[in-house]
């Protein structure tokens, strides 16, 4: 009771509260800008925290997290642009209810249900992350690398087609972590007599240079729409129509608990974030309504679905980041990074040796959404008002802020050679269709694989430990199956061997090492597994054949 | 790689301090070689969709993003000189000028003076972070 005092007393700091404020505000401009992701905001926001204690840093960035996720969907549902990739299915039915003249209710439906998506997610998170840390403390330096080795082949196994590309970004982010000083013997490698090389790239710079410039500067590309405005939406004279919108949510409730979830779920994932939630959630709503002929025609259920879903992504995304130092997605690695910023390593220990923090982490999510609310419902139009300023007026201030952000780092101005290197890296990246995600965890995560990696073989220089322990197997096979779900989903529909074999063989798989964890649960989880797939397989094969 | 044979090796630790940097680079090129098989193998139409572009149309189509790396290259050699106060208010202005043409000086000169002033004033007397000041100008 009184570290939850004390967390509430660090959030509601009258300092802290302006800060978040500002956060949520600084949130919902940048995600209802087209083309400035939240991500980015979020990256922003770094250096303005690096003098903040860590408490009043995370509920900065949090309330930054909240209003971006609910930022979208205001152009989307104004403009028919969504904000960020997270509000892209809000449009779907959001601009044809806006259209219809119901513009207010269309907003308010967006609004509550981004709140109830974030205080769900909240919920669930304070419920799973202190779970989940449990289950964390049985893992090893072994089953450590190897998580990490399975964030990095799924974010990477979600490029698609372009899988080996997310693999060398991955592993090009590895490496950019290994330029400085060894971690765990401190030896320089790759400095070249530089001393700057030697301490290592400050790897916020470098975040910010891979994301935000290149962004930036992928903006800039176009002369025409550079000098263009964002949006030409003169004024906005819309009212949010709240009970009516809160009405429609209440009867829709299993539409709101069910998206929730898939966004927790996704969040959960790592390299998952809002930008597949939202779809999967409208995908599902659509499937499971009785009469879905008014969905792309402004149903109301098209708005809840991906709005609900794309704000529970970040309780999802924190939850593994707070239980076992691994972020679920982009934002929550930039999380990650403010953390070490501080001197704070989150790991299965973390909620159990930093527990002020972690609730104010769990309090700051809860009222940053009671603030995106007031926020959204207040001062709408100024929100609107941003999509005015001209692309290259918004790209040429963030890219000056973003010098002196880097700069205030460590006093240091290498430090914005490296944001100047790493843009042009980051922008060349994206020309030729490299995702930045998997190397953004790769360079956020690149240390920990390697410091496990090195603590596992201190231990014992066996490497066949790494695959047969059963957490760190169970990881290297999601791993493999993840870097093979590409070439299965280009199979689906086929009736290829690889399409029928799929699915059973990850349940067959996954049984082995549940089985050498033992105790009942995972011992009736293998069973399970071991169950479910010999009924895939005989529906597959067996009553194929009896016919 | 051959970088990596330049790292020292310590008595002490069992994980060569170049190992895990090396191991890496085998896995980029592993990856770069398919990579490459891949972008061999891929249908002649898909590699014919982008037609070739002279230096002068490469030039043309890349010219915002070119001036924006020439332009921030720049503030960065003269930084030390000019200190961060005058050099943001140059760099900004000039980026803003040639982005978004020369018929809005007057508000990109003013929007200079705006963002970047109002940026150094919060950085150093609100966040009292010490913004380096240039040889040159002592601002």
């Amino acid at each position: 009771m009184d570290i939850f005092l004390e967390a509430l007393l660090n959030i509601i700091d009258p300092v802290t509260l302006t800060y978040m404020v500002i956060g949520v505000g600084a949130g919902l401009m940048a995600g209802s800008i087209p083309g400035f992701t939240i991500a980015m905001a979020i990256v922003l926001t770094l250096p303005f925290t690096f003098s903040m204690p860590p408490a009043q840093g995370l509920a900065t960035m949090i309330s930054v997290l909240v209003g971006g996720l609910s930022g979208g969907l205001m152009s989307g549902i104004l403009t028919g642009i969504p904000g960020t990739p997270s509000s892209v299915a809000t449009t779907f039915d959001g601009f044809p209810m806006a259209r219809n003249g119901e513009p207010g209710l269309a907003l308010g439906i967006g609004v509550w249900s981004s709140f109830c998506g974030g205080i769900i997610s909240a919920v669930l998170l304070v419920l799973f992350a202190p779970q989940l840390a449990m289950v964390g403390l049985e893992f090893q330096p072994w089953d450590f690398f190897m998580l990490v080795m399975f964030a990095l082949t799924v974010t990477a196994s979600l490029a698609g087609e372009h899988l080996v590309k997310g693999l060398i970004a991955g592993a090009a982010g590895l490496f950019i972590r290994t330029v400085g000083e060894d971690d765990a013997v401190g030896v320089g490698r790759f400095d070249f007599g530089s001393d700057y090389l030697l301490s290592g790239f400050n790897f916020i710079a470098v975040l910010i240079g891979l994301f935000a410039f290149s962004q930036l500067l992928s903006d800039l590309r176009n002369p025409v729409t550079a000098r263009n405005a964002l949006s030409d939406r003169k004024q906005v004279k819309v009212k949010i129509e709240h009970r009516r919108a809160i009405g429609i949510l209440l009867k829709n409730w299993v539409v709101v608990i069910r998206s929730a979830l898939i966004g927790m779920f996704t969040g959960i994932l790592p390299g998952a974030g809002g930008s597949i939630a939202n779809i999967l959630a409208y995908d599902q709503a659509k499937k499971a309504a009785k009469d879905d002929a008014n969905f792309g025609k402004g149903d109301p259920r098209g708005i809840i679905a991906p709005e609900t879903s794309n704000n529970a992504v970040e309780g999802g995304a924190l939850t593994p980041l707070m239980a076992l130092g691994i972020p679920g997605d982009i934002t929550a690695a930039i999380m990650l990074g403010a953390l070490l910023m501080h001197d704070i390593v989150p790991g299965p220990t973390f909620i159990k040796d930093e527990p002020a923090l972690a609730y104010s982490i769990y309090i700051a999510f809860f009222l940053a959404s009671f603030i995106m609310i007031g926020m959204q419902s207040g001062v709408l139009r100024v929100f609107v008002l941003v999509t005015r300023i001209k692309t290259y007026v918004l790209a040429t201030v963030i890219l000056t802020f973003a010098t002196i952000g880097v700069f205030a780092l460590h006093n240091s101005i290498e430090d914005i050679w490296t944001l100047f290197f790493f843009g042009i890296l980051g922008f060349v990246m994206r020309q030729f269709g490299f995702p930045l995600a998997p190397m953004i965890l790769g360079v956020v995560l690149g240390n920990i694989a390697e410091l496990n990696l090195a603590r596992a073989l201190a231990i014992d220089a066996d490497p066949m430990l790494f695959f047969v322990r059963p957490w760190s197997l169970f990881f290297a096979i999601v791993a493999v199956f993840s870097m093979i779900f590409p070439i299965y989903q280009k199979h689906r529909d086929t009736g290829s061997l690889l399409e029928r074999l799929f699915s059973p063989m990850v349940l067959l798989s996954l049984s082995l090492p549940l089985f050498m964890m033992g105790g009942f649960l995972r011992t009736t989880l293998a069973v399970a597994a071991i169950a479910v797939s010999g009924f895939i397989l005989w529906r597959r094969f067996g009553s194929k054949s009896k016919a | 790689m051959l970088a990596s044979f330049e790292i020292r090796e310590p008595d002490y630790g069992v994980l060569s301090p170049a190992a895990w940097p090396r191991l890496i680079i085998i896995i980029i090129g592993v990856l770069s070689v398919i990579y490459l098989l891949q972008s061999i193998g891929m249908p002649k139409e898909d590699k014919e969709a982008a037609p070739r572009k002279t230096i002068g149309e490469f030039i043309l189509y890349w010219r915002n993003v070119i001036a924006v790396f020439t332009i921030f290259g720049l503030y960065l050699l003269v930084l030390p000189y000019l200190g961060m106060l005058v050099g943001n208010i140059l760099f900004s202005f000039i980026l803003l000028t040639v982005l978004g043409g020369w018929n809005s000086i007057l508000i990109h000169l003013m929007l200079a003076f705006g963002a970047s002033g109002g940026m150094w004033l919060l950085f150093t007397y609100v966040l009292e972070v010490f913004l380096p000041r240039g040889s040159l100008t002592g601002l």
